[in-house]
């Protein structure tokens, strides 16, 4: 981009997605390379400035950890896979490059999250059933939702989860939730 | 180390005459010395390291006891007080929050009337005969980095040996304990120190001391009669972490009488975006910012849970080894985290009548996991 255009460039996005001032002198204090990959992020995601909070402060936490630009860090490879994925709307590949940077900014806490997911499947609960974990798994709670239509699918399902309960995978699940791997 | 001197000393006009002013006037006499009617004039704007070269001498207006800010809704609170007679701290740990609390007011404050402060404690202690409190001086500075000057410890150390209800706290990351050897503090103060992993303490902790010299300053503390306590605070999960906690712990635990070990506080660092704006600014890349610090619910990062228990239970672990009953407490953290450590929850007064008496929290832990 040629010179003074970035500046105009961002200017322009940011008014029309109507960007705070603080992200506005945020971005302009970045260096031009940054704030161009950054840029070039947001205007292919259509980004609002909450869309691109944590995008933004994970890139920044990985560039600080890793001594990277965070040009460099929106160019690594998850996250370029993620932001070449074909054939998905334009919120799926948000929530994949999401997901992708996410994974290298909490490395340990995302593999604790997917092992989660793991031990849920093999629960082999049924779709009524909805297991979730509190955000950034703060907290050793698990949600059980039931969604049932009857008695007898409540019955049903409730039966499922009483199994699934006595499991030793559910209490790995009860384990990784206590204390990290 | 070296202690502390100031590049310029700053008093305020009407407390000239305090005895601090007259003090510090004697005693740095080569440093160059301002009289002024507003110390804001010392403020060196938006240059915290400069803020940390100058001293200012001035009258506290406002309370100068409050309670610990880890009374937190939802966090299990020991009930501590902590009174200030000092802002800021000539140190330069890289994760300390004073960087985001005291970023508009860098330069260092003494203040002149001590009086005042120690009024304000009579009157709670006064106040609540049956109950006792623990307070310290080391929340907004170092309670001994400046102490070569100001003599503080000689006034407060003699006033709570006096109060059966009141038990000072003295933290530093300081050998500033000479003050302290030749008085009697009737069980009524402890020293303590802050202490990090090898690696954390040589790479973030600027101008404090080693820890070999924090280890031989509180040998001789507990030799004159004190008894000593320890703070892993902030616990900064890095790689390596458990060997660099557990050396610590072996280096100094060995080679201390844990019998007079008043009490070990586990806490994780806990980032606010004010703080982490301050550590990214800051010339050299910090460690702090490497961990997996997640949003809790007061709104400030801390590495996630699963992580900050199993860190606090090795360290535990690693304690009990060496004494079974050393009196550990984790910091500003929720009841959960509480009970997957201990092995059980207890209620806030619980946790500070247990502090104040030197009972171990954690005797209970290896059976209740």
């Amino acid at each position: 981009m040629p010179d003074g255009g970035l500046d105009a460039a961002l200017r322009t996005f940011t008014q029309e997605r109507r960007y705070s001032a603080v992200a506005v002198a945020r971005w302009l204090a970045m260096t031009p390379e940054d704030g161009e990959a950054l840029l070039e992020l947001a205007r292919e995601l259509r980004l609002g400035e909450n869309q691109l909070r944590d995008l933004w402060d994970w890139a920044e936490d990985i560039a600080s950890r890793d001594q990277l630009s965070v040009a460099r860090v929106l160019a690594l490879e998850p996250v370029r896979l993620a932001r070449r994925a074909r054939h998905v709307g334009r919120n799926d590949k948000l929530k994949l490059v999401k997901t992708a940077l996410r994974r290298v900014r909490y490395p340990q806490l995302a593999a604790a999250e997917e092992r989660l997911a793991a031990l849920v499947r093999e629960l082999d609960l049924p779709r009524t059933v909805r297991v979730r974990f509190p955000e950034f798994l703060e907290g050793d709670e698990v949600r059980v939702e039931i969604v049932a239509d009857s008695a007898a699918a409540l019955a049903a399902a409730a039966d499922r989860v009483r199994a699934a309960a006595a499991t030793d995978t559910c209490k790995a699940i009860f384990r990784l939730l206590e204390e990290a791997p | 180390m070296t202690p502390w001197m100031p590049s310029a000393l700053w008093i305020e006009r009407s407390e000239a005459e305090s005895d601090l002013a007259r003090r510090l006037r004697a005693r740095l006499p080569a440093v160059p010395l301002r009289m002024v009617d507003d110390t804001a004039e010392a403020e060196p704007a938006g240059d915290f390291a400069e803020g940390k070269r100058r001293l200012v001498v001035k009258r506290h207006r406002g309370t100068f006891l409050q309670h610990c800010p880890a009374g937190t809704p939802g966090l299990v609170c020991c009930n501590y007080l902590v009174v200030s007679f000092a802002a800021n701290c000539p140190f330069d740990c890289s994760y300390c929050f004073l960087q985001d609390n005291l970023a508009n007011n860098t330069a260092i404050k003494a203040f002149s009337n001590v009086g005042d402060g120690l009024s304000e404690i009579d009157a709670v202690l006064r106040a609540h005969p049956d109950r006792t409190f623990r307070i310290g001086t080391g929340e907004l500075a170092d309670s001994l980095a400046l102490d070569h000057l100001t003599d503080l410890s000689r006034e407060l150390v003699p006033f709570f040996a006096e109060r059966p209800n009141g038990l000072l706290e003295l933290k530093t990351k300081s050998t500033g304990v000479d003050n302290l050897l030749d008085l009697d503090p009737k069980e009524r103060t402890v020293v303590s120190w802050s202490l990090n992993a090898t690696r954390i303490m040589a790479t973030e902790e600027d101008g404090t001391a080693s820890l070999e010299e924090r280890l031989h300053a509180a040998r001789r503390v507990q030799a004159a009669g004190y008894r000593v306590g320890f703070h892993f605070d902030p616990i900064i999960a890095h790689e390596g972490w458990e060997d660099g906690y557990r050396q610590v712990i072996e280096r100094v635990f060995r080679r201390l009488d844990t019998r007079r070990v008043a009490w070990v506080s586990l806490g994780s660092l806990r980032m606010t975006p004010g703080l982490k704006a301050a550590i990214k600014a800051r010339p050299n890349p910090s460690l702090v910012l490497t961990g997996e610090l997640v949003p809790g619910p007061d709104g400030k990062e801390r590495a996630w849970r699963g992580l900050r228990v199993k860190i606090y239970r090795r360290m535990l672990d690693w304690l009990q080894q060496i004494d079974a009953r050393m009196p550990v407490y984790v910091c500003m953290e929720p009841p959960g985290v509480w009970s997957k450590v201990f092995g059980q929850t207890p209620s806030d007064r619980e946790v500070a009548e247990q502090l104040v008496a030197q009972r171990p929290l954690a005797c209970r832990v290896s059976t209740a996991r």
